[in-house]
C-alpha cells in the first residue's frame, strides 16, 4: 500500500519529520518497507528553478527538422531560448519549464547546453519527466493561464513523500489513506477530518435497474447512473496521485473510480451503460460453461461458484476482481453506471485463486470490506465524476439485505494495563479508541466500528488496540520460569553428537522426504514435494550417500558425514512413529565405519555385540549387525570406493547406556600382560575366540585384544593366525605369575577344544 | 697415607672431569669400594684418623655431586641450545569433525532457555491438523490450511508447518504453569530459492503462567537476542497479525554490524527482523482447558536457518542442505 503524504495530509495535520512518522507508523500500524521520495526533489532551492513559462514565440528550429526553437517568458523580463522535440503546441501555451541547474526527478542536472547549434536556455516538460503522470507524447499543456514565473510547485504537485506499507491480513481498512490517517490521528492524537465527499444534487430520476441474486456473495449493490458524461485524461493532481500510489492513469471518470478506492478502501468499477443488454444489472453466480473476456482482453471460462456481475444475458464482469472488456468506459462513452458494491471475502478468494487473477479490487474484497462504505464511497465518487466530466447525475439505487450490527465488547481498561505489565490511564484509552472510531467506554461496553468489525470482536482484541501504541514505553522483564533440564535422551543425542565430530565426521543434514526408501510400508505423501521429495524415510541412507556423491563430485577429501534425525516408521496408528537414528558415511570402509561405531558404543558405554548380516545395501561380505543398527561398507554399486556405512536407533542404543557407571579397581594391583598368538581355521571369527576366552578366564581376564591377524608361508593354508593382548587382573590381589600361567592355560585349552585352536609359541 | 694429598688429587680429578663418565671414573677411583680412600677407612684403629678421613670422604661426595650436577647442567643446555623447530611448520594431524551450523545455534538456544527455566521438547513433525491448526486458531478454510501451502500425509494427517503444535501437546498433557522451547524441522510447500527451503527449523517458545505480560516476552527475547547476537543489542517490538496470538508483535534485534547506523545486512535500517511472537490468544488456552481469566502466555517463534544466516553471512539457505564439506568445516 502506497500511502502519499500529501494525501495523507488532507485528512490529518503532520508536523512531524517523515523518518518519525515512519518509525512510530512501523510500530504502531503497519511495517513500513520504504520511504520514497518522488518527483522533483525537493532541496538546495531546486524548487525555485521549476517555473511556469509562456511560450510567446515557437518555430522551426533552423538546423533540424523534429525541433521546435521558443521564446519562452518565464516571468524574468526577458524571455529565454528554449528547444523543444514536442509539437503539441504552439504560441500562446502555458507550460511547465526548467531552468539551468534544475535537478530533475530522475535525479540529471540540467545544464545551459547547445542543440544543433542553438542555444537552449533550459527545459519544456512533460509529465512523465515530472513524474505526474505517463504521457510522454508531448510537452504538458497546463490547462489554466497561469502568469509567467509563477514557481511551478503552486500550480503542480510537483515532489511527494510516500510510505511503502505491508498491511496485515486482518486490517482491509489500511489499504486506503483515510484509514491509515485515521491511525496517524490516533498516533498524534490530532484530529481527523471528515470522510472525504459531499453528495452532489441528483438531476433527475431514472430508474437504475440493479438485482441481486446471490446476497451471501453480494449484501450491498448501489448503482448510480451518469448522463452526458464527458471522458477525458485528468487533470494534473489527481493524475499525480494515483501515479504517486502505483495506479496508472487511464480516464478521468476510471480514475476517479481507483482514486476513491485508494482514498477509502471500497473498489468501485464503471460500465458504459449502453453496452448493457436490458440496461440491466444481475448479480449472481457464474452459469456452466459461461464466458467472456476481461479488460486485460483474455477469454475466461467460468466455475458455477465464481460470482459475476451480469446484464440481462451474460456475465459482463468478475465480481470484485476484474471488468469486462465489452462494457468498458471509453472515449465515446457517454452514459455511465456506477458500481459501488459489497462482497463477501472467501468466494473473492477462491476465483482470484482459481483464475490466477489478483487485483486491487481482490486483494481488499478478500480481507473483508466494511458494507457500510459503500455508501460513502458512492458519494465521493459522484461529487469527483460530476466535478471532472461534467456528466448529469440522474439515477440512484441501493440494494442490499440487512447490514450487520457493529459489535459490542465488554472492555476492562484494567485488562489491558495488567496484559502489558505497563500501568496505563483508563482515560487514555479510551481516547485513543475514539480516535480509532471505538465508541463508548463509560459503561465498560465498547460499540466497534463497522470497518474493524470484523476482527475485533473480544477483550484481547481491545487490549492489542490500546497496546499497540505504546510498545516502546512496555518495560523488559522476565517471567519466573520452572525447573527445567534437557530429559535424558536430549543429553545423549548431544553426546553422540559430540563423540562423532571427535571421530573426526561433520555433521549433515539431509531431506526427510525422498525419492524412494526400502521399506515396502513407508508413508508416501499423495501430493509430493517433488519427485525426488515424496516419501518419509524410513532410513537416513539415502541423504547420507547423497551428501557424500555430492563431496565426491565437487573434489572434497576427508569424506566423512554423519546425521541425527527422524525417520518415519508405518506404526499402524494414524500418526508413524518418528524414531531418532544416526547415521554416517565415511571414507576408508569397513573398519573405519566400526571404529567410529565402537568408539560411539565405548562413549555410551554400551557393549557392541556384532554379527555377520545381509542388507541390499551393504557389500555382502563386509556386513553386520550390531543391537542398536548395522554397519558394514557400502554396496559399491550405490557408490564407487570403499565407503564405510552405518545407521544405529537411538531409543535402542540409549536403552543400554547404563544409569551410573561404578568404580572398578584396576589401580590398587598391578596387571600382567601377555601377548598370544593362536592359530585357527580361516572361517573363525576373532570375536568368538575372545567370547569363549572370556568364559573359561572368568572375571580376572581383563581385556583381550587383537593386534595382529597374519596369513602366510609360516601359516598352513586355510588357517589364519591371531595375535592377541590380553591383560590379567585382579581388584582383591597382586596376582603371581602362577595365577596368570593358570589363567592363560584354561584359555588355551577352551580355545583348542571349541576351535582346535593351537597357540604359536 | 697422606690424607691432603690424596684430597688435593681427587679434588682436581673431580673438578677437572669434562664429562659425567670422567667424573664417574675420578668417583670410583677415589671413592669407589677399592679406593685408597675406602680401604684406609676400614682399616682405621684410632678416631682421629677416622674422624679426618670421613671428612675427607664427606668433602670429596660433596665435590662429586656439585660437578655432577654442574656437568649434568651443562649437557642440558648444550641438548637445549641444540634442538631448534620451525615454529610455524603444521602440527601432528588430528582428524576432527565439525558440528552443523544450525545444531550448534539449536544448543545455544537451548541453553539460553534451560537457563531461564523452560524444558526443551521434542515435538513430532507429522502432525493432525487439530494440533496444528484449529487448536492455534485457524478454523478450516484459513489459508494455509490449503494443500497449496501445506503437506498432507492423509486425511487431517499432516507434516507440520511450524512448531506450534507441540505447544498445544505439552499444554493438553499439563496444568499451567507451562515454560517451554521447541525445536525441531518444519515443512512447507515453498519453491526452493536463497531464503526458501521447503524443510526448515524453526523454535518455538511458550509461556503460560499466572501474570504473564508483554513486558515478560520483550524481556525474553532481549535476552535471547543479546545470547545470540550480542551483549550491546536493542530489540523492538512492532504490531503485526497472527491468528494464535493477540495482540501479535513481529521482533526485530539492532543490526550486529553496524549497530543500528545501518547497512547492508539490515539493509539500511538498521532492525534485522527475528520473527514473530505475541501474548497467546485466549482462544488457544481454552482450547487447551486452560481459564485465559487466570493465566495468560506468550509465544514466540523464529527460524534457526535465518539466525544462521544473519549471523554468520551464510547467502543462500540450500547450503544447509548440501553438505559440502567446504561449508561445515567452516563453523
Amino acid at each position: 500500500m502506497l500511502v502519499p503524504l500529501s494525501w495523507l495530509r488532507d485528512y490529518v495535520a503532520l508536523d512531524v519529520p517523515v523518518e518519525e512518522l515512519a518509525d512510530r507508523v512501523n510500530i504502531s500500524v503497519a511495517e513500513v518497507e520504504r520511504i520514497i521520495r518522488r518527483g522533483v526533489p525537493d532541496q538546495d532551492g531546486n524548487l525555485g528553478l521549476y517555473r511556469v513559462g509562456r511560450v510567446l514565440e515557437a518555430g522551426q528550429h533552423p538546423n533540424a527538422d523534429r525541433l521546435q526553437l521558443c521564446r519562452v517568458d518565464v516571468g524574468e523580463g526577458e524571455p529565454r531560448q528554449i528547444v523543444c522535440g514536442a509539437w503539441n503546441f504552439g504560441e500562446g501555451a502555458t507550460v511547465a519549464v526548467a531552468l539551468p541547474g534544475a535537478v530533475l526527478p530522475d535525479g540529471r542536472r540540467l545544464e545551459r547546453a547547445k542543440l544543433r547549434g542553438t542555444v537552449s536556455d533550459g527545459m519544456i516538460l512533460s509529465e512523465r519527466e515530472l513524474e505526474l503522470g505517463t504521457d510522454h507524447t508531448g510537452i504538458l499543456v497546463l490547462a489554466e493561464p497561469w502568469d509567467p514565473g509563477t514557481p511551478l510547485a503552486d500550480v503542480l504537485p510537483l515532489g511527494d513523500v510516500v510510505l511503502e506499507l505491508e498491511t496485515t491480513p486482518n486490517r482491509p481498512d489500511l489499504l486506503a489513506v483515510y484509514g491509515v490517517a485515521r491511525e496517524v490521528s490516533a498516533l498524534y492524537d490530532s484530529e481527523l477530518s471528515p470522510v472525504p465527499g459531499t453528495e452532489p444534487e441528483r438531476a433527475g430520476d431514472e430508474p437504475v435497474n440493479v438485482s441481486i441474486e446471490d446476497y451471501e456473495g453480494c449484501p450491498r449493490y448501489i448503482g448510480r447512473l451518469f448522463r452526458n458524461v464527458r471522458v477525458a485524461s485528468s487533470p494534473p493532481w489527481l493524475k499525480a496521485r494515483l501515479v504517486a500510489a502505483g495506479l496508472r492513469p487511464i480516464s478521468n471518470v476510471v480514475d476517479v473510480t481507483n482514486y476513491v478506492m485508494h482514498s477509502l478502501g471500497n473498489p468501485l468499477h464503471v460500465f458504459d451503460f449502453d453496452t448493457l443488454g436490458g440496461g440491466r444489472i444481475v448479480v449472481r453466480r457464474a452459469r456452466k460453461g459461461e464466458e467472456f473476456t476481461t479488460l486485460d482482453g483474455t477469454r475466461r471460462e467460468l466455475d458455477p461458484a465464481d460470482l459475476v456481475i451480469a446484464d440481462a444475458e451474460h456475465a459482463i464482469a468478475f465480481a470484485g476482481i476484474m471488468g469486462g472488456r465489452d462494457t468498458e468506459v471509453r472515449e465515446s462513452t457517454t452514459n455511465v453506471l456506477l458500481e459501488a458494491a459489497n462482497f463477501e471475502p472467501v468466494g473473492i478468494l477462491h476465483s482470484s485463486e482459481r483464475h490466477a487473477l489478483r487485483t486491487e479490487g481482490s486483494n481488499r474484497w478478500e480481507k473483508g470490506v466494511d458494507p457500510y462504505l459503500a455508501e460513502q464511497a458512492a458519494t465521493y465518487a459522484t461529487e469527483l465524476v460530476v466535478e471532472l466530466s461534467a456528466a448529469t447525475w440522474v439515477g440512484d439505487v441501493d440494494v442490499k439485505r440487512d447490514l450487520p450490527e457493529p459489535p459490542i465488547v465488554h472492555f476492562r481498561p484494567a485488562r489491558a494495563s495488567a496484559l502489558a505489565g505497563l500501568e496505563l490511564e483508563p482515560k487514555g484509552q479510551l481516547a485513543t479508541l475514539r480516535r480509532l472510531g471505538f465508541e463508548g467506554g463509560g459503561n465498560g461496553s465498547i460499540t466497534v466500528p463497522t470497518w474493524r468489525a470484523r476482527d475485533v470482536t473480544r477483550e484481547p482484541d481491545l487490549v492489542e488496540e490500546v497496546v499497540r501504541f505504546h510498545l516502546s514505553e512496555v518495560p523488559f522483564t522476565l517471567a519466573r520460569g520452572a525447573a527445567a533440564r534437557l530429559t535424558r535422551e536430549q543429553k545423549l543425542r548431544r553426546v553422540v553428537e559430540d563423540v562423532l565430530v571427535g571421530c573426526g565426521l561433520s555433521e549433515a543434514y539431509t531431506s526427510s522426504l525422498v525419492a524412494d526408501d526400502p521399506a515396502p510400508d513407508a508413508i508416501r505423501l499423495p501430493v509430493p514435494l517433488s519427485a525426488e521429495q515424496a516419501v518419509l524415510r524410513t532410513t537416513l541412507l539415502s541423504g547420507l550417500v547423497d551428501s557424500g556423491r555430492h563431496n565426491v563430485d565437487v573434489g572434497n577429501e576427508g569424506i566423512a558425514l554423519f546425521e541425527l534425525a527422524r525417520v518415519y516408521l508405518s506404526s499402524g496408528e494414524v500418526r508413524p512413529d518418528e524414531h531418532w537414528h544416526v547415521g554416517g558415511i565415511v571414507a576408508g570402509g569397513f573398519f573405519r565405519a566400526k571404529g567410529v561405531v565402537e568408539a560411539l558404543h565405548g562413549a555410551l558405554h554400551v557393549d557392541l555385540r556384532v554379527e555377520v548380516v545381509q542388507r541390499d545395501s551393504l557389500h555382502p561380505g563386509k556386513a553386520a549387525r550390531c543391537d542398536a543398527g548395522w554397519f558394514g561398507e557400502l554396496h559399491p554399486a550405490i557408490l564407487e570406493g570403499a565407503w564405510g556405512v552405518f545407521e544405529l536407533d537411538l531409543p535402542a542404543l540409549f536403552a543400554a547406556v547404563p544409569d551410573r557407571l561404578v568404580y572398578e579397581d584396576v589401580i590398587t594391583y598391578p596387571a600382567v600382560y601377555q601377548d598370544l598368538a593362536f592359530v585357527v581355521d580361516e572361517h573363525v571369527p576373532a570375536g568368538q575366540l575372545v567370547e569363549t576366552a572370556q568364559e573359561a578366564a572368568g572375571r580376572e581376564l581383563r581385556e583381550m585384544r587383537v593386534f595382529d591377524v597374519y596369513r602366510g608361508d609360516q601359516i598352513a593354508a586355510g588357517k589364519k593366525s591371531i595375535a592377541f593382548r590380553v591383560a590379567f587382573q585382579s581388584p582383591e590381589r597382586t596376582l603371581s605369575d602362577e595365577d596368570a600361567r593358570a589363567l592363560r592355560e584354561r584359555i588355551v585349552s577352551a580355545l583348542a577344544d571349541r576351535f582346535g585352536a593351537e597357540l604359536r609359541a | 697415607m697422606d690424607a691432603q694429598a690424596l684430597e688435593n688429587e681427587a679434588q682436581s680429578a673431580i673438578s677437572s672431569a669434562k664429562t659425567l663418565e670422567e667424573l664417574d671414573d675420578a668417583r670410583v677411583r677415589f671413592l669407589g669400594r677399592k679406593s685408597e680412600l675406602k680401604q684406609a677407612l676400614r682399616e682405621v684403629r684410632d678416631a682421629e684418623t677416622g674422624r679426618v678421613l670421613n671428612a675427607v670422604r664427606d668433602r670429596l661426595e660433596q665435590g662429586v655431586a656439585e660437578r655432577e650436577a654442574a656437568l649434568r647442567e651443562s649437557k642440558l643446555e648444550r641438548r637445549l641450545s641444540e634442538e631448534r623447530v620451525d615454529v610455524t611448520l603444521p602440527g601432528e594431524a588430528t582428524s576432527r569433525g565439525h558440528l552443523n551450523l544450525i545444531t550448534q545455534i539449536r544448543r545455544e538456544v537451548e541453553d539460553v532457555f534451560l537457563g531461564l527455566g523452560y524444558t526443551v521438547v521434542d515435538g513430532d513433525e507429522v502432525e493432525d491438523t487439530w494440533h496444528l491448526f484449529d487448536a492455534l486458531n485457524m478454523p478450516p478454510g484459513h489459508v494455509t490450511r490449503s494443500p497449496l501451502h501445506t503437506l498432507f500425509v492423509n486425511g487431517d494427517v499432516v507434516l507440520r508447518t511450524e512448531t506450534s503444535p507441540s505447544q498445544i501437546r505439552v499444554m493438553e498433557a499439563q496444568e499451567p504453569p507451562v515454560y517451554m522451547v521447541s525445536l525441531g524441522r518444519c515443512y512447507r510447500r515453498d519453491t526452493p530459492d536463497a531464503t526458501h527451503s521447503p524443510i526448515f527449523h524453526q523454535v518455538e517458545g511458550l509461556a503460560v503462567d499466572e501474570g504473564i505480560t508483554v513486558a515478560d516476552l520483550k524481556g525474553t527475547i532481549l535476552h535471547l537476542a543479546r545470547a545470540l547476537f550480542g551483549e550491546e543489542r536493542r530489540v523492538r517490538f512492532m504490531t503485526d497479525f497472527f491468528p494464535f496470538t493477540e495482540p501479535s508483535l513481529g521482533a526485530a534485534v539492532s543490526c550486529f554490524l553496524c549497530d543500528g547506523r545501518g547497512c547492508s545486512v539490515c539493509k539500511e535500517t538498521g532492525w534485522i527482523e527475528m520473527g514473530g511472537s505475541g501474548m497467546v490468544d485466549p482462544n488457544v488456552l481454552q482450547n487447551v482447558g486452560y481459564d485465559p481469566e487466570k493465566v495468560s502466555g506468550f509465544a514466540f517463534g523464529l527460524g534457526l536457518e535465518r539466525i544462521a544466516m544473519l549471523r554468520h553471512g551464510v547467502p543462500d539457505i540450500r547450503m544447509f542442505w548440501e553438505n559440502d564439506l567446504r561449508f561445515l568445516r567452516q563453523f
